[in-house]
């Protein structure tokens, strides 16, 4: 890997930031990680980030979905790949009534369940890189 | 206190509704009378009474056309006829409409107070069994929060850390830790697929999937619920034969649960039968309905077990048993099945093996539309 791909995880529970962080570090990923949602999204638009790693069921009232929108909504920060962890599917599908249980925020985006698996986990991450880097190359094209 | 119980009567005969409230008067209650089905309709809407006396025969809208708008605003009324003694056949009628009781005229007062009591007291019956039911679904709801919550996040972190250790390990276990650390995770992923089997029968929203009804055709249904448990039947030397009719009507329902409830029964079948055995899958038209039977050579019920195998967490006392499960999959598959306006019987004897017997009404004259999809798989199999 050239330069190190820069990550962000927010995930309001610590339990599963150090395990998976330790994973994509092992892997030769750099990692932030924040624990709130506010924080979260603060560092999301200072910083320039590869991908997004995101708890949507955060918190009581699901908080993690608030920024997932409010990522979608913006301009610049919408680029930014995302991969979606949940604790649980099912819930997730409440949120949703009638929607496709995975629910697309922003262009590049995918949904796996906690808990993940390193090779899975791996995989999905390189893959929404390239996806987002296609994209972007894609749309400087046009 | 309690609250006096609310008396409604309904009868164009202004001599009974004076001898009744007369009659009444004496108890606790709180009366109103109307001349006619309207009023009378107009009052229970507004009054909300416990008990409806209605008289069968009136002019303008009849008794019966009453019983079925009370019916409509709100079943948990507890309604008596009162016919004369030639329409007692009508009373009847009523009673299988829904109506509690009749009171034949002419009546004396202490029929009336007696009927009336038994109105009451039924009345309250309903509406115990109401609570109780609704406090029933309240606990499931909650059940379900507490155990995802409770359960399932801290075990998945735990199967996170796992995961990260053994990432981070691989090159350095001996393989004899590395089989240790294997099974901790088959272990705990066990555990947590059980937690989800349990949540799902929970939380399961059956009524909500009959907004996605569509087409769905049986061959499919099958081939996939085959597909998705031949892996287990082959490790178990079990074969799994499939004989559905060629021209088998589709049904109207969610093909993805269809799947889940014939994946249950057959995976029951796989599961509790010997190696070696096999299982024999048909589908047939009857009439305007759809069978689909599942047979096994397998250890049985028995006639103990046989009423409680469709019950939450039931599973059977036998020591013969062969695997254990945790007793939610034909619950759920019961709930599937009666969503579609199906059901599901079983026979079985100890030793000899059972059958479960599906039945679905067929969707007829209605070409089936095939997806590319589901082309594709049809061609497959
Ligand atoms: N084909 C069968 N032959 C013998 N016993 C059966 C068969 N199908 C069901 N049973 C009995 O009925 C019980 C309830 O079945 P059910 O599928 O609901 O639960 P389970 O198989 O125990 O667990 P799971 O929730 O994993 O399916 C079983 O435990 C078993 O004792
Ligand atoms: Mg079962």
């Amino acid at each position: 890997m050239d330069t190190k791909k820069k990550l962000l995880m927010i995930d309001d529970d610590p339990d599963f930031v150090e395990p998976i962080m330790a994973i994509l570090e092992n892997a030769g990923y750099e990692v932030d990680a924040k624990y709130n949602p506010d924080e979260g999204f603060e560092a999301l638009k200072s910083g320039s980030y590869d991908l997004l790693l995101l708890d949507v069921l955060m918190g009581r009232g699901a908080e993690g979905i608030m920024i997932a929108r409010k990522i979608g909504d913006d301009e610049k920060l919408r680029e930014t790949p995302i991969l979606i962890i949940t604790g649980m599917r099912e819930q997730i599908a409440f949120l949703f009534p009638g929607q496709p249980v995975h629910p697309s925020f922003v262009p590049t985006d995918e949904l796996i369940e906690k808990p993940v698996e390193p090779d899975l986990l791996l995989e999905k991450v390189s893959t929404l890189i390239k996806m987002a880097e296609e994209r972007k190359a894609q749309s400087e094209l046009n | 206190m309690e609250k006096r119980c609310k008396i409604l009567i309904i009868d164009d005969e202004e001599i009974v509704l004076d001898s009744c409230l007369q009659i009444l008067s004496g108890g606790d209650y709180e009366i109103r009378t109307a001349g006619n089905g309207i009023l009378g309709v107009d009052l229970a809407e507004k009054f909300r009474p416990d008990v409806i006396f209605v008289d069968l025969k009136m002019p303008g809208i009849s008794g019966f056309e009453v019983l079925e708008k009370i019916q409509e605003i709100d079943p948990t009324i507890v309604t008596i006829v009162i016919t004369g003694f030639a329409t007692i056949g009508s009373a009847v009628e009523a009673m299988q409409k829904g109506a509690f009781d009749f009171l034949p005229k002419p009546f004396t007062p202490d029929e009336l107070r007696l009927i009336t009591r038994r109105g009451i007291e039924k009345r309250k019956l309903v509406l115990e069994t109401l609570a109780l039911r609704r406090e029933k679904e309240l606990l499931r709801e909650h059940f379900a929060a507490i155990v995802s919550h409770e359960l399932k996040s801290p075990l998945a972190a735990v199967q996170q850390y796992l995961y990260s250790l053994s990432n981070e390990l691989s090159d350095q276990l001996t393989e004899d830790q590395q089989h240790r650390f294997e099974r901790i995770q088959t272990r705990i992923g066990d555990l947590m697929q059980l937690i989800h089997t349990w949540l799902r029968a929970i939380t399961v929203d059956i009524e909500s999937i009959k907004e996605n009804f569509a087409p769905t055709s049986i061959p499919v249904v099958i081939s996939k619920a085959v597909e998705s448990v031949d892996p287990h039947a082959i490790r178990k030397d079990i074969a799994i034969r499939t004989a559905v009719q060629d021209d088998i009507f589709p049904v109207l329902g969610d093909e993805g649960t269809l799947v889940e409830a014939v994946v249950n029964i057959v995976g029951n079948a796989v599961k509790y039968s010997p190696a070696g055995s096999h299982v024999e899958i048909t589908a047939k038209n009857f009439d305007d309905e759809v069978a689909i039977t599942i047979e096994d050579d397998g250890i049985g019920i028995s006639s103990d077990d046989l009423p409680f195998i469709f019950e939450d967490f039931y599973t059977s006392r036998s020591d013969k048993q062969i695997e254990k499960g945790s007793g939610v999959g034909l619950a759920l598959t019961k709930r599937i099945i009666e969503a579609h306006g199906g059901n599901v019987s079983v026979e079985s004897e100890l030793g000899e093996g059972s059958t479960f017997e599906l039945r679905f009404p067929a969707l007829i004259n209605q070409p089936i539309e095939l997806s590319p999809i589901n082309n594709e798989f049809m061609n497959k199999t």
